[in-house]
């Protein structure tokens, strides 16, 4: 007995000797100015960061953190269009070359300051090395580009393209070229800060990091991007919470200050029903779409497609499901945020298991004796999706009603991803946060060979007016070229945009003064929504 | 048998411990359908890239290269490097490591600090109501399904009575004596409900062996001499019904280190089990072979530890 | 042999010792169950057991398959719902019972394929003895490969699916059914009416079947028992983590849809049943293992 206690005691000790080198000592006092607090926010995700390469990073937590210290050339609006973030001004000098004008009065955390041979050596190094970010997709018709100045760089590109120069400026970081130039690739260059710390040129700066558990970011003095130059926290902690339950409990209970994550729908209305808890609406700029694989023959028939679009209960989906926070686009993949394009002209798909089987009955199918079509389809969805992977139910259910079996495969995200990637699908469920730019998501959406044609739609006439849009630099000309091709994707079901999601955040009632933008990426917890955050009185 | 052949076997039946739990778990990875570079890679990056990424990551060599390779690495302490990270796997794991030593230990010691007790108190009841609601109590709290009862405990510790923090393993703003007192409060709750979960395995191994070892000869014979019950139960019979108890404690040690997912899950706590689900949902080959290998070497230690304490208790081991 | 969340009792059956065998099957047959009638724990657990399959057949007699959707969501338990609703309107009474029928069908199938193969081993292990070493070295390693992060790898790379699930838990629980019986056969192996019978016929399966197999029985039957209630917990905590069956109710895809729309502390009704109903089955089977157990072993009868 004595033994065993001792064992247990000699245990117990070798792990608190383990654990006593890492008690942290107190830092030193701080040395805040008078208009900024001495605050910490504190800010819950559900997933760790898992690069702290903004070029590699694809992860939610990532993008959270390194957006706080790599600036992004440009902002979003509500409406999808682009605002003025480190780019100033922005456009074409001709077909082929476009160009940013960058404010001169940002410096890297280290003391050097933002040039335009950063943001020219950013996207020459991102084209050349691939790292496995959204940044690199961007880079398409991009040559190379040049720091003409110091404050203006020139886009080279292979082909006239009137999107990328925004379209780079909104997805694209800038990263420090004297620090990570060090490396040999960009694509594997993991940024941990095991080089001297982080460097960065946003609100805040990474300094301490715990895996697993939290990530500190601590407050550039000098941040000539928010109002009154120094943000207002002291301090801004991301914290880890895997479960999405203990995140709520933390936020009730008052550990964290905000909730990163948008809030499932089904708790939306009992967190505003929350005291001490205020819930901010932020627009989606996405949407939630399903496909049909053209290369089944089945599904290559357009009257199939169609009664495959008029058996799904669209309104019970967003009523029920979504909780009525969400929008119809009129099965358009013009969403209306994007209000310059929105067309009003195109309506949903109407719900009418009558006009569904008639359409079956069209395409030459002939039901049997319970009402059943020889048909059936396999629809995948992802699994850490929930909306979707509640909705795919009603899919189902409603489609057996018109006699059309859908048979439901719902898979860990790797696998779907693998499936979609192969085309092994008959009907792909999914959605996309942020779908900014009608020309280039039709690029990858429409075109043959698009990174996510999951139709598999080559439509010459679509294909023409896609290739137009693209070297199309007058305004009113583009929207004009995009609507009719959107025309084309609703009329013969290329897609079936089922609706814009629109997002809801939640933060502790005694924080405020956030700014909302568009998205979940970007929400209450973008660069300078943080920096602006303080305390209610 | 001399000592050294018997270390030397010991030792040997290590590394073949390791080597398997290694071998396995590169095979599944590698052969169980799953492809990193779409895990890595953002939607839209083109096939060309996805293959150059596979490249970079060794995959694209045929299986017993890529073996070869990956065991020749090993030998030379070289656990490889992180396909979605890019820093070497064991810079991830050792991050972890400490916290889920730290909870596995805690746990273990709360279960067998109350479990043992309360088994002997069955054993000694044996069949009587005292012994029922004893094994009621145990086996109820290995029957919970571990996140419902960590939710709840987080609402009433953590939100309703506010007693305890909830997540997490220690505060990001508390520095020297505070800090430990900030670890241990963290401590609490994750160690209290694995300590549920496992503290019936400990009391029915305790009970089931006490009652056969009251039954042996010796503890008849040491009644008849006279000798009171108390101290045959504690003395005697005792010390022979902690082999199997001290057989659990380290197969748990081992396995508790990696198997307590769902507890670190639901406490935010940031332990190698987490990591190792990230790890799956990621794809990150190196750190998962990283994770399998840090685990079967735990399980050694644990199996070593066991062998330590053994001799202790066992008076056979000890004399022969 | 432990993976701990998902271990419940696995250890009943671990630190049984040696049992003396029962040479006459029937007479001890009917003298544990004399014994076994006398404990209210096991009586209650089996009645629990015997009203958990009851539901599961009855499933479409006592509530309508849950729909998709309803209109009234998250409702707290009332006389509509006795279960309340989740957070899409449907009826968790009705998840409840249809869980049951996939709950109980993978533990009883992935137990039976544990214990068919693990004691297939062990009986081959313990007959002929040129195996056995090769046998206890693979069920060794088995035992000692990392249980849990293993079945969350494996689920996940090859799709999550009630066959899935049944293979993966019993891909890990039959070393050690093996490692039980596997001792318990050694026991009957030697013993001279065996030895006997080996001088008598040719034919290794014959005395395998007729004196091996009856032998090791009770072992069995506490293995299937416990294996089972491991599949329960093991199914729930990887339906949990969001690699169960999406497209079949289960008791862990209740909780996991809780979970997903972080409803668990708000909505105590959509914790509380599905948990209910599995420490229900863990606790009964558990506690009617040790009763039979402690029925079956003649010396804690005698007392």
């Amino acid at each position: 007995m004595r033994q065993r206690i001792l064992v247990t005691a000699a245990l117990a000790a070798s792990v608190a000797l383990t654990l006593s080198a890492c008690a942290p000592s107190a830092p030193p006092a701080s040395t805040s100015t008078a208009s900024a607090g001495s605050d910490t926010l504190t800010i819950a995700t559900t997933t760790d960061v898992v690069n702290y390469n903004p070029l590699i990073g694809n992860s939610r937590s990532d993008y959270w953190i390194t957006n706080l210290m790599y600036p992004h050339l440009l902002s979003i609006a509500d409406d999808g269009k682009k605002e003025p973030a480190l780019a100033t001004d922005w456009g074409y000098v001709d077909a082929t070359t476009g160009f940013y004008e960058i404010r001169d009065d940002l410096t890297w955390s280290d003391g050097e300051p933002v040039t335009a041979e950063d943001v020219a050596w950013t996207m020459n190094a991102v084209k050349k090395d691939a790292p496995s970010g959204t940044f690199y997709g961007q880079l398409g018709n991009f040559e190379s580009a040049t720091a003409v100045s110091d404050t203006r760089v020139e886009v080279k590109l292979t082909q006239a393209d009137s999107s990328i120069i925004e379209e780079i400026g909104f997805w694209g970081n800038v990263v420090p070229k004297h620090v990570f130039e060090k490396a040999a690739s960009v694509a594997d260059f993991p940024n941990d800060g095991s080089d001297g710390g982080w460097v960065g040129a946003g609100p805040f700066t990474l300094t301490k990091v715990q895996v697993g558990q939290s990530y500190e970011l601590d407050r550039v003095e000098d941040y000539p991007m928010v109002e009154g130059g120094t943000p207002i926290p002291a301090k801004v902690v991301y914290r880890v919470f895997p479960d999405v339950n203990t995140e709520i409990l933390a936020l009730q209970s008052g550990e964290v200050d905000v909730i990163a994550n948008a809030l499932p729908p089904a708790q939306v209305d009992q967190l505003k029903n929350s005291s001490g808890i205020e819930v901010e609406e932020v627009v989606g700029l996405g949407y939630a779409h399903m496909t049909y694989n053209m290369q089944n023959p089945d599904l290559a028939k357009l009257e199939v497609r169609q009664a495959l679009a008029h058996a799904v209960d669209y309104d019970a989906i967003r009523t029920v499901v979504l909780q009525g926070q969400a929008v119809s686009t009129g099965s358009s993949p013009l969403m209306p945020v994007l209000s310059d394009y929105y067309d009003d002209s195109l309506t949903e798909y109407e719900f009418d298991t009558d006009k569904a089987r008639s359409l079956m009955e069209e395409a030459g199918y002939t039901a049997d004796s319970s009402g059943n079509f020889p048909v059936s389809f396999r629809l995948i969805y992802s699994l850490q999706d929930s909306v979707t992977s509640q909705w795919a139910q009603l899919v189902k259910d409603s489609a057996a009603k018109a006699g059309i079996t859908i048979e439901l495969q719902g898979t860990e995200r790797n696998t779907y991803l693998a499936q979609t990637n192969a085309g092994d699908f008959d009907i792909y469920a999914g959605n996309f946060a942020i779908m900014d730019d009608p020309v280039t998501n039709f690029t990858l959406a429409y075109l043959p060979g698009g990174a996510i044609n999951y139709t598999y739609v080559d439509d010459p006439a679509l294909n023409e007016l896609i290739a137009q849009g693209a070297v199309t630099s007058d305004t009113d000309e583009k929207i004009q070229i995009m609507r009719d091709a959107a025309k084309i994707v609703h009329d013969n079901v290329y897609d079936n945009i089922m609706y814009t999601q629109n997002l809801y955040f939640a933060h502790s009632d005694k924080w405020d003064g956030f700014i909302t933008k568009p998205s979940e990426l970007l929400s209450i917890v973008n660069p300078e929504s943080l920096a602006s955050a303080h305390k209610a009185e | 048998m001399p000592r050294s052949s018997f270390i030397l076997r010991r030792l040997g039946r290590s590394v073949f411990t390791i080597w398997f739990a290694v071998t396995v778990t590169f095979l599944l990875l590698r052969l169980l359908p799953g492809d990193p570079a779409l895990a890595v890679a953002s939607p839209n990056m083109t096939d060309e890239a996805r293959a150059a990424l596979l490249t970079q990551y060794g995959l694209d060599k045929p299986l017993i290269v890529q073996y070869g390779l990956y065991l020749a690495q090993l030998i030379q302490g070289n656990f490889g490097v992180s396909f979605t990270q890019s820093v070497p796997v064991m810079d991830v794991l050792l991050q972890r490591l400490p916290w889920t030593l730290l909870l596995t230990v805690t746990a273990l010691v709360l279960t067998t600090a109350i479990g043992i007790p309360l088994g002997v108190l069955a054993a000694s009841k044996k069949g009587r109501f005292l012994d029922k609601i004893v094994q009621v109590i145990g086996v109820t709290g290995q029957s919970i399904f571990v996140p419902s009862i960590g939710v709840l405990l987080l609402f009433v510790f953590g939100l309703t009575l506010r007693w305890l923090p909830i997540g997490g393993a220690y505060d990001t703003d508390a520095y020297g004596l505070d800090w430990y007192g900030s670890v241990a409060s963290h401590l609490v709750l994750p160690a209290v409900s694995l300590m549920l979960i496992q503290l019936g395995s400990y009391v029915l191994t305790m009970r089931s062996t006490l009652i056969e070892a009251l039954g042996e000869d010796y503890v008849t014979l040491a009644k008849a001499n006279g000798l009171p019950y108390r101290r045959i139960l504690w003395k005697h019979a005792l010390r022979n019904a902690l082999l199997p108890t001290t057989t659990l404690i380290g197969l748990q040690l081992g396995f508790l280190v990696g198997g307590a997912v769902l507890t670190e899950t639901v406490f935010a706590y940031p332990g190698i089990g987490r990591g190792i689900y990230e790890a799956v949902t990621q794809l990150d080959f190196p750190v998962l072979q990283g994770a399998f290998l840090l685990l079967a070497i735990t399980v050694v230690v644990a199996n070593m530890l066991t062998d330590i304490v053994y001799g202790f208790l066992d008076p056979r081991v000890k004399t022969s | 042999m432990t993976s701990l969340e998902f271990d419940p009792a696995a250890t009943v059956g671990m630190t049984t010792p040696a049992e003396p065998v029962a040479t006459e099957n029937e007479r001890a047959g009917l003298a544990t169950w004399r014994a076994f009638r006398t404990e209210p724990l096991g009586l209650i657990s089996l009645g629990i057991l015997a009203l958990l399959v009851v539901v599961a057949i009855a499933a479409p007699l006592l509530a309508p398959y849950p729909a998709s959707y309803g209109t009234d969501v998250l409702k707290p338990p009332s006389l509509d719902y006795l279960f309340g609703t989740d957070s899409l309107g449907r009826d968790v009474l009705g998840e409840v019972i249809w869980g049951t029928q996939q709950s109980l069908l993978v533990a009883v199938s992935a137990s039976v394929i544990a214990i068919a193969f693990g004691t297939l081993v062990a009986v081959l292990g313990a007959y002929f003895r040129k195996l056995d070493g090769f046998i206890s070295v693979i069920v060794d390693l088995t035992l000692s490969l990392p249980v849990l992060p293993l079945m969350i790898l494996i689920a996940a790379l090859i799709g999550p699916s009630t066959g899935t699930i049944i293979g993966v838990v019993a891909a890990f629980s039959w070393p050690e059914v093996t490692r039980l019986v596997r001792s318990q056969a050694l026991t009957v192996v030697n013993l001279p009416y065996v030895d006997a019978a080996r001088l008598m016929t040719t034919s290794p399966l014959w005395i395998i079947s007729k004196h091996i197999v009856p032998a090791v029985t009770p072992v069995i039957v506490v293995s299937v028992v416990v294996t089972a209630s491991r599949a329960v917990l093991s199914a729930a905590g990887l339906a949990f983590l969001g690699l169960g069956d999406p497209t079949t109710w289960s008791w862990g895809r209740i909780l996991y849809e809780a979970q997903q729309s972080g409803a668990m502390s708000s909505a105590w009704w959509l914790t509380l049943f599905p948990s209910i109903a599995i420490l229900l089955l863990v606790l009964s089977a558990t506690l009617l293992s040790i009763a039979y157990n402690d029925a079956r072993n003649p010396r804690n009868r005698a007392r």
